[in-house]
Order: structure tokens, then C-alpha cells, then sequence
């Protein structure tokens, strides 16, 4: 899916991001407009290895905030995306402890949108 | 509010505070909240620009009228969230050079935060993940006069 991006203010990254949804590039316009520095999907972590420490399972969060040394994964609300992504951030969050990693919903990010109707954003 | 009140009284004491509320929202809370601390302060208001994903990013439309350099100044919230908009706030506060800047935030939602460095000192309440009107709060500029806080079914 090839989106129309805009000039990004507080992307922190050196390659242009391509964005895997709509729901990541709402989330980055949220973060560029509260002028909060971000990366697009800067670092994958190994989840498991077989025996011969081959990567059977890794995971890449979408975004990095690294004034707030924080991993943010975007998900629909959709009931086995969501068990999915818990699943793959309790298994970052067991092998690397020191990772700071949350989901966030894109309900979340529409909520952000319509701030000052909903106040939310603050 | 009595309690919060009594809390900011204490630390306050002989500082002078200046007591910042971000408009609208906030406007009750901040009113009941002076009207609770039994020590000198002032009040100032500011404004932030509403989010518009096609703009040229979050701004004050109104900024103090009050110079901060040198002051205690207390950011009045109405509602703490993800942090995004109060991050800002504290950032562009800070280049003023205060003598200390904190947040007292009337409604809470800490399981939302995107941003935790922020210098919350006290809350009112920490609520539930629902959407409130009433007490400042408002839907569409509507309902911020109830006096009470009701949760939006």
C-alpha cells in the first residue's frame, strides 16, 4: 500500500518510514503534530530460536519514542490481533525486561483526533 | 477538592504560585481549586491550538499574559491522557525558565500515557476509560455548565 506522506517534523529516522496502514500513519501524524520525536519500526527483537538459533519468531514495534525510551505497537481493536499483539509484547517484555513496549489502539489514535471535542489528548 | 486544596496549601506556602489553566476545560476545576488554596496565588489562562493532522503543528493560539522566569507555576489540568498536549506545554514552559512548574490534574487516565516524564504532583481522580461532560467538560462546546461530572453513555 504506497501512502501519501506528508513532511514529518519529529521523525528521527534516516530512511523515508513506509508505512504498513492508514492507522500508522494517522499514529505519526499525531506524534509529529505534538511535536514528540519519533522512528518508524527502527529494531526487530528475537522472540524465540530454534535449536540451532535459527529466528522462528521476532517482532518489530512500529514506532520508537526515544525521549520517552518507549516501544508503541499500533492495533485495531479486532478481538485475535489484539490477542496476538499481547502475546508478542508478554514475550519481549519476558526476554528483554529492560524494553518499555505498549500497545496502543487505533480507537486511541481517533480519540487523539478529535481532541478538542473529546478532550482526550491532554 | 478540599483535600487538594490543603495539599497545595502546604507546599505553596509563602511561593507565590502562579496557577495556569489551559482553556476551556479546565476553567471550573481551576476556579474551585483557587477558591480551596488558603495561601497567595495567580491565576493565568492559556490556549492550545485543537489538533488538525493537515497543520503546521500544536501551537498557542493564547499564550500567559504573566512572565513565568523565576516563578512556582502550577499547571492546572483538566484531564491527563496520553500526556502528548501537557508534554508540550511543560516543554515550551520550561524554556521560560520557572523556578518549578507542576501539574495538578483533576481526572487521571495514567494506563493511556504515551508520555510519562511529566511533573504530575497530584491528582484528583483516576478514572476509568470513558468520556466525561459536566463540570467544564464538554461535548461539541455543550454540557460544560452541568455542575457535576457525568459519564457520556
Amino acid at each position: 500500500m504506497q501512502l501519501e506522506l506528508p513532511a514529518f517534523r519529529a521523525y528521527r529516522g534516516t530512511e523515508p518510514p513506509r508505512f504498513a496502514s492508514p492507522a500508522e500513519l494517522e499514529c505519526a501524524k499525531v506524534l509529529d503534530y505534538y511535536d514528540v520525536p519519533w522512528e518508524y519500526e527502527p529494531r526487530t527483537f528475537v522472540l524465540e530460536e530454534d535449536e540451532k538459533g535459527r529466528v522462528t519468531e521476532a517482532f518489530t514495534p512500529d514506532f520508537y519514542l526515544p525521549e520517552q525510551d518507549l516501544y508503541v505497537e499500533i492495533t485495531v481493536m479486532k478481538q485475535s490481533l489484539v490477542t496476538r499483539k499481547n502475546r508478542k509484547l508478554r514475550k519481549l517484555r519476558e526476554r528483554y525486561p529492560d524494553v518499555n513496549a505498549k500497545l496502543f489502539y487505533k480507537r486511541d489514535i481517533s480519540r487523539l483526533a478529535e481532541r478538542y471535542r473529546l478532550d482526550l489528548a491532554s | 477538592m478540599r483535600q487538594l486544596g490543603d495539599a497545595l496549601t502546604l507546599e505553596y506556602e509563602g511561593r507565590n504560585p502562579l496557577l495556569v489553566a489551559p482553556l476551556k476545560a479546565s476553567l471550573v476545576f481551576v476556579t474551585d481549586l483557587s477558591r480551596a488554596l488558603a495561601v497567595a496565588h495567580e491565576l493565568d489562562f492559556l490556549e492550545l491550538a485543537g489538533y488538525d493532522a493537515a497543520g503546521p503543528g500544536i501551537r498557542l493560539l493564547k499564550d500567559l499574559d504573566a512572565e513565568i522566569e523565576g516563578r512556582h507555576v502550577l499547571i492546572v489540568e483538566d484531564v491527563v491522557d496520553t500526556g502528548l498536549s501537557l508534554n508540550y506545554l511543560c516543554k515550551t514552559l520550561r524554556l521560560r525558565a520557572p523556578a518549578s512548574l507542576s501539574v495538578v490534574t483533576l481526572l487521571d487516565r495514567p494506563y493511556r500515557r504515551l508520555v510519562e516524564d511529566l511533573p504530575i504532583a497530584h491528582v484528583g481522580f483516576t478514572v476509568p476509560d470513558e468520556l466525561f461532560v459536566g463540570y467544564g467538560f464538554d461535548l461539541d462546546e455543550r454540557y460544560r455548565n452541568l455542575p457535576d461530572l457525568h459519564v457520556l453513555k
